[in-house]
């Protein structure tokens, strides 16, 4: 198979995402939600460039200024104020978890041949395959993770997944929405923080699996 | 685009929850905000009314203002019974505010008051924009936009529940809402794979070209949309933040939550629905709406059988309620699920603000330790029992004639499988709902239960009754030509 820059992209990020199974340190999480983000936005750029779309410039720069800078400062910032290293006993522990991982990402393959190639000169379906892939490896870091932080992440990751799905599938959704959906990611992100306070002031531990309260 | 003047009207109604907003935020007396806004909803709502009487009048079809926004029928009707459910609830909630300073910190409570006023203005905002866009991408942010406006709101009393509640409702829908962004992006790209021109988000020429989209990909991106915005609506297996945070809201954000926010998320699905139904060989996608609206009406009412708490037995009626609007939403019938919808918006509100008094008076959110409320206070426990009547389609109340009308048009089109599932459910859930609130009603009065401004308190939910009782009268002849 020849391995083109665009595949190479979007193969590092799912497989930066899928390291982020592999440890429950949080800091070392976030490091890896980095490079993976960074990969996206450098494969919106590439895609920017090659179709001469000035747009998804502006969008790989906002993403880098608020995906890989903003959000995981920000994320760090509660982790050092509610003093939080690491995920205790996930559901499912770190190698397994990881493992689960690389068999979606195979699934994820197999997936990805039901979609027809968008472009002729580059096969976009590594693209869906790599979507599909963080989407997975998201909904498997929020349901084996317990803590709150790692829900977020989790959720960030999944996100990732669906941008770049849109990015790989249909040469990027309308910039207006791109940059809504940027901004409403962000207010998520400050609002769950704050929630993240709050909960381990009332509760003294940020344990989401132990909110419990509201069963019947 | 030059602005059309309507568009200019229009602004000028959207621009007064702004001025709400910063007002609440910068005036330092909490108790003018409770009172001006109040007012100013009722406002919003005789603006509202008089600048889209032309389409709900049925003069005008649709009342364009560009790209993105355009107003048609469905929406027109949304926007005058959100301004209603916003303005009944506020102005009940200066007197429930007022009168719950009691051994409270006045400055704790100043704070949280002014971010309550401050994101329901907000909140009413995007519920706006979501019946008015006519861009599923916008369509998608305004439904975002609502979970974190209302978030804040569910948080109101700064308790563990509320916490926890908040929580749920932040995550779940979040989720949800990521999975219909999924479903959007399966739209878009259908009709870029398609034999469109080229790939849109514009609800009109989707709908319009509906035939032309990439058949599997449009049946994905519906299916995902059906999950995203079913979360948000609480769709029965997604339906678990919907409990948590009614119950755990303030009663006026509880109203508002179920009288409005549900009614924005059905309304989300309506219009993928629509693309759905205008294209060819929909009938197994359509037939799984139904059946998905039939088994939330089942489970909910099994869910009823067995309830603790008043408002959290309100909050599984509403799923219940979601649950006949998507069957109305699968039948592809505009009036019905306006019917259904408007009807239950009414009553619901009617039914937390009451709950929201007998709670507050009685101290306890839970059922059995709420009895006697017929002696305790006479008006309330009238107006429960109505209101418990009319919730569960009982007549001469509007839901009833709804129900009765998604029922006749469910068997019309032959499913009496569905039908008589339907039945059993919304008779199992009559009989719960009165036996728990023949307890409430009845039994001997609670000790220390104080009933504070009987009256005044009374006033919105019986105003909305009435409004629904009128709504079985009015109505009725011009539904019914509909589904004929």
């Amino acid at each position: 198979m020849h391995l083109d820059t665009f595949t190479v992209l979007a193969i590092s990020s799912a497989i930066s995402a899928i390291l982020m199974l592999g440890t429950n340190h949080l800091r070392i999480n976030l490091f890896f939600y980095c490079v993976h983000t960074l990969a996206i936005a450098l494969e919106t750029a590439w895609i920017a460039q090659r179709f001469h779309d000035t747009n998804l410039y502006w969008i790989a720069f906002f993403i880098i200024l608020l995906k890989v800078i903003a959000i995981p400062k920000y994320l760090q910032w509660v982790m050092t104020k509610i003093d939080v290293e690491s995920d205790v006993e996930p559901f499912i522990a770190a190698p397994l978890a990881m493992t689960i991982g690389v068999g979606m990402l195979g699934l994820s393959y197999l997936l990805s041949l039901q979609f027809s190639s968008l472009w002729t000169e580059v096969d976009s379906r590594m693209g869906a395959m790599a979507a599909i892939s963080v989407f997975f490896t998201g909904v498997l870091l929020m349901l084996s993770r317990k803590i709150a932080v790692s829900q977020i992440i989790g959720f960030l990751v999944l996100e990732n997944g669906i941008y770049l799905f849109a990015l790989t599938q249909t040469h990027g959704m309308p910039l207006i929405i791109e940059m809504g959906l940027l901004l409403e990611l962000l207010a998520i992100v400050m609002l769950s923080g704050l929630i993240v306070f709050r909960i381990k002031k009332s509760f003294e531990h940020i344990d989401v699996s132990r909110l419990t309260e509201l069963r019947e | 685009m030059q602005p059309t003047p309507i568009f200019l009207d229009l602004l000028a109604v959207f621009i007064l929850p702004v001025l709400l907003a910063i007002f609440t935020y910068i005036n330092p007396a909490i108790g003018f905000t409770l009172r001006i806004t109040a007012f100013a909803y009722w406002v919003e709502l005789a603006a509202a009314t008089n600048l889209l009487w032309p389409i709900l009048s049925g003069q005008e079809e649709k009342l364009i203002i560009n790209e993105y926004f355009v107003v048609d029928r469905l929406a027109a009707f949304f926007l005058v019974i959100t301004s209603l459910v916003m303005a009944a609830a506020l102005t009940h909630a200066q007197y429930l505010f007022d009168h719950e300073d009691s051994g409270d910190h006045g400055v704790l409570k100043l704070a949280r008051l002014r971010i309550f006023y401050v994101f329901i203005n907000l909140f009413f905002l995007s519920m706006c924009a979501v019946f008015i866009s006519n861009n599923l991408g916008c369509l998608w942010m305004g439904i975002e936009a609502t979970t974190l406006f209302s978030a804040p709101l569910v948080y109101f009393e700064r308790s563990k529940n509320a916490l926890e509640a908040t929580w749920k409702y932040l995550i779940i829908c979040s989720v949800g809402i990521a999975l219909a962004l999924l479903g959007t992006i399966f739209l878009f790209a259908a009709s870029q794979h398609g034999h469109l021109a080229e790939g849109t988000l514009n609800l009109t020429s989707l709908v319009e070209q509906a035939s032309k989209l990439n058949y599997p990909l449009m049946r994905l991106g519906f299916i995902f949309c059906l999950l995203g915005y079913g979360t948000k609506a609480g769709i029965f297996p997604l339906h678990s933040w919907l409990p948590d945070a009614h119950s755990e809201a303030p009663a006026p954000a509880s109203a508002i939550l179920s009288g409005a926010l549900l009614n924005t998320a059905l309304f989300g699905l309506w219009r993928v629905t629509q693309i759905v139904i205008a294209s060819h060989g929909h009938h197994l996608i359509i037939r799984m709406v139904l059946v998905m609206g039939v088994i939330t009406v089942l489970a909910a009412s099994l869910f009823l059988i067995r309830q603790h708490g008043l408002k959290r037995m309100w909050a599984y009626s509403s799923v219940e309620n979601v649950g006949l609007m998507v069957v109305a939403i699968g039948l592809g019938s505009a009036p019905l699920f306006l019917l259904q919808a408007i009807n239950h918006s009414l009553v619901k509100v009617s039914l937390f603000l009451l709950s929201g008094n007998i709670v507050h008076a009685g101290g306890s959110k839970r059922l059995f330790s709420i009895h006697g409320v017929i002696k305790s206070c006479p008006v309330w426990g009238f107006l429960l029992t109505l209101a418990t009547l009319a919730i569960t389609g009982a007549p001469p109340f509007g839901t009833f004639l709804s129900k009765l009308s998604i029922l006749a048009a469910l068997a019309k089109q032959g499913s009496w499988l569905l039908v008589s599932v339907l039945l059993f459910a919304t008779s199992l859930a009559f009989v719960a709902i009165s036996v728990h609130i023949g307890r409430v009603l009845f039994g001997a009065p609670r000790a220390g239960f104080k009933p504070f401004y009987p009256l005044q308190t009374s006033a919105m939910p019986a105003l909305l009754l009435v409004c629904s009782f009128v709504m079985s009268l009015v109505i009725y002849p011009a539904f019914w030509s509909f589904i004929k």
